[in-house]
């Protein structure tokens, strides 16, 4: 346990060092979060109606934002981090290591993006806050917020995971990735409150754990799910949490029956 | 001229060699742009307008947007990640040492046939746009689309060099960027006067985005833009392009100039 404590501080750390890019990235995540203000603004100003399929136009505008604050956890889209070493051949280093191949990327993985999401993604936050008038969340909506970010990251790198490690029998898994990241940006809320979806995708997507990832984190933040509503999204957010790990283990096992290591 | 043909039309054989690959990469690339644009469909579900404009109205200014992007990072994909590994590997001192320009020899160094999926899928989207839309059409209307196509791709052309550009003292591709290339995109692809004034301000002159779609939706539709802005100035917009590209040009051959090999 000790060990991937350790590997995910390295992370962390290792994170700290890329300040110009990170800065960029709040610059970045800040410009598209304006953008959908922007759009938002204008779907709202030219309907005249208060609320629109329970939304009003400031918790939108709040939902914008906290999508944005949470792509560097993985909340957007995922990265063939992992499918680039299986392809290139430079996993297996990686896999003669004495630690479970699952245990070190979820470690690392984890230590990068919780400093993403204390600098980066609260900083992005805060500039909705200050320009865009993105709520300030209640301290009751971060105590459910804490637990359901933590959860959407084990969740989005363990979905990550199995996507990748498809690369350990295609070789290249960058078309498996693209359908991926299609599923997760339409479905998941990042792109749009899956409210506004049509009723049939709603259905779909409340199944699917795409869902977990974003919209329930970013709805908390928002505070338009709190109590008894958050706590039975965690525990959704719980199952799909342990059921894509469990997933994650037994692939990364089939895919080490198979790795057949090419000398040299 | 027929050296670029030579070279481009190796790079299109090779990418035809993976032959399912390459028909997956399409699809996918043009699957992923749809999103983009069912995003739009579902919001405008809920609400009737955005901005007064309807789903087929933003549609127009998608499908323009979509093809001018598309055939800019086709053509101009050297200038991306190829060009960033010249800097980054020091292969740039050959390309210098070569008797033909750098310009001419980065352009060629990549031509991404993949990215036909987004031109494919943004035809698609202006046809089902001019097909339901009651356009009054002249032979200045049909003039317009193709004239505002290719200013946008050579708008998104210019930024393309202008960041690659910026790689000569950074080394590194900015991902602050990407701002320019993939969020103009989804910036133009809805009407220019939703956004803040300053904002107008800026992609109507320094960075002329906002001559991408916006100006010849207006022509094309004959909508007056509530700032004034007349649909005239579609004809500006190949003049407007073909300056900033030009910008684009020198501040490339300046950048050249300051060029430091790192000494490998």
């Amino acid at each position: 346990m000790r060990l991937y404590y350790e590997i995910a501080v390295r992370a962390f750390r290792r994170a700290t060092m890329y300040r110009i890019a990170y800065l960029a990235g709040i610059v970045t995540n800040s410009f598209f979060g304006a953008l959908s203000c922007f759009v938002y603004a204008a779907v709202y100003g030219a309907s005249g109606a208060h609320e629109v399929a329970g939304m009003r136009l400031s918790e939108t505008i709040s939902y914008a934002w906290a999508t944005q604050c949470m792509i560097s956890i993985g909340a957007g889209w995922i990265i063939s981090d992992i499918g680039q070493t299986i392809q290139t051949g430079d996993v297996v280093t990686d896999l003669m290591r004495p630690w479970s191949f699952y245990g070190y990327w979820l470690s690392r993985t984890l230590g990068e993006r919780l400093f993403n999401l204390l600098f980066r993604g609260s900083l992005t936050y805060g500039v909705g806050m200050a320009l865009f008038g993105a709520r300030i969340p209640t301290t009751a909506d971060l105590a459910w917020f804490v637990p359901a970010v933590l959860l959407a990251m084990v969740i989005s790198f363990a979905f990550g995971f199995l996507v990748n490690l498809t690369a350990f029998w295609l070789i290249d898994s960058s078309g498996v990735l693209t359908i991926a990241n299609m599923l997760l940006a339409a479905l998941s809320g990042f792109l749009l409150p899956l409210a506004f979806l049509p009723a049939p995708a709603q259905t779909i997507a409340a199944w699917l754990l795409f869902q977990a990832i974003t919209s329930t984190p970013a709805l908390i933040l928002t505070g338009k799910i709190g109590g008894d509503a958050a706590l039975r999204s965690l525990a959704v957010q719980a199952i799909w949490a342990i059921a894509l790990s469990a997933m994650g283990l037994a692939l990364a096992r089939a895919a080490l029956r198979k790795t057949v290591t090419q000398g040299g | 001229m027929r050296l670029y043909l030579t070279l481009i039309g190796a790079r299109i054989r090779a990418q035809l060699q993976y032959r399912i690959s390459f028909v997956l990469d399409i699809i996918s690339f043009g699957a992923m742009t749809t999103v983009e644009l069912a995003v739009i469909g579902a919001l405008l579900s809920r609400f009737p307008s955005i901005g007064g404009w309807s789903f087929r109205e933003v549609a127009l200014l998608y499908g323009l947007t979509a093809i001018a992007f598309g055939t800019a990072e086709m053509i101009a994909r050297g200038f991306d990640a190829p060009f960033e590994r010249m800097m980054q590997q020091g292969s740039f001192d050959t390309v210098l040492i070569r008797p033909a320009g750098a310009f001419f020899q980065v352009i060629a160094s990549e031509f991404q046939l993949r990215r036909l999926g987004r031109v494919i899928q943004g035809t698609a989207a202006l046809s089902y746009a001019l097909a339901g839309l009651p356009i009054r059409w002249t032979a200045a209307k049909a003039l317009v689309i193709p004239l505002s196509i290719a200013s946008g791709a050579t708008i998104f052309g210019a930024l393309i060099v202008f960041s690659a550009t910026v790689c000569f003292w950074t080394i590194k591709l900015p991902e602050v960027f990407h701002i320019l290339t993939s969020g103009g995109q989804q910036m133009v692809s809805y009407p220019l006067h939703i956004y803040q004034g300053w904002m107008r301000a800026l992609f109507l002159s320094a960075i002329p985005l906002g001559f991408v779609s916006y100006p010849a939706g207006l022509y094309l539709l004959d909508r007056p833009d509530p700032f004034g802005l007349p649909g005239g100035v579609i004809w500006l917009a190949p003049l407007v392009a073909g300056l900033f590209f030009l910008g684009a040009l020198r501040f490339w051959a300046f950048g050249v100039s300051k060029y430091q090999s790192s000494g490998t």
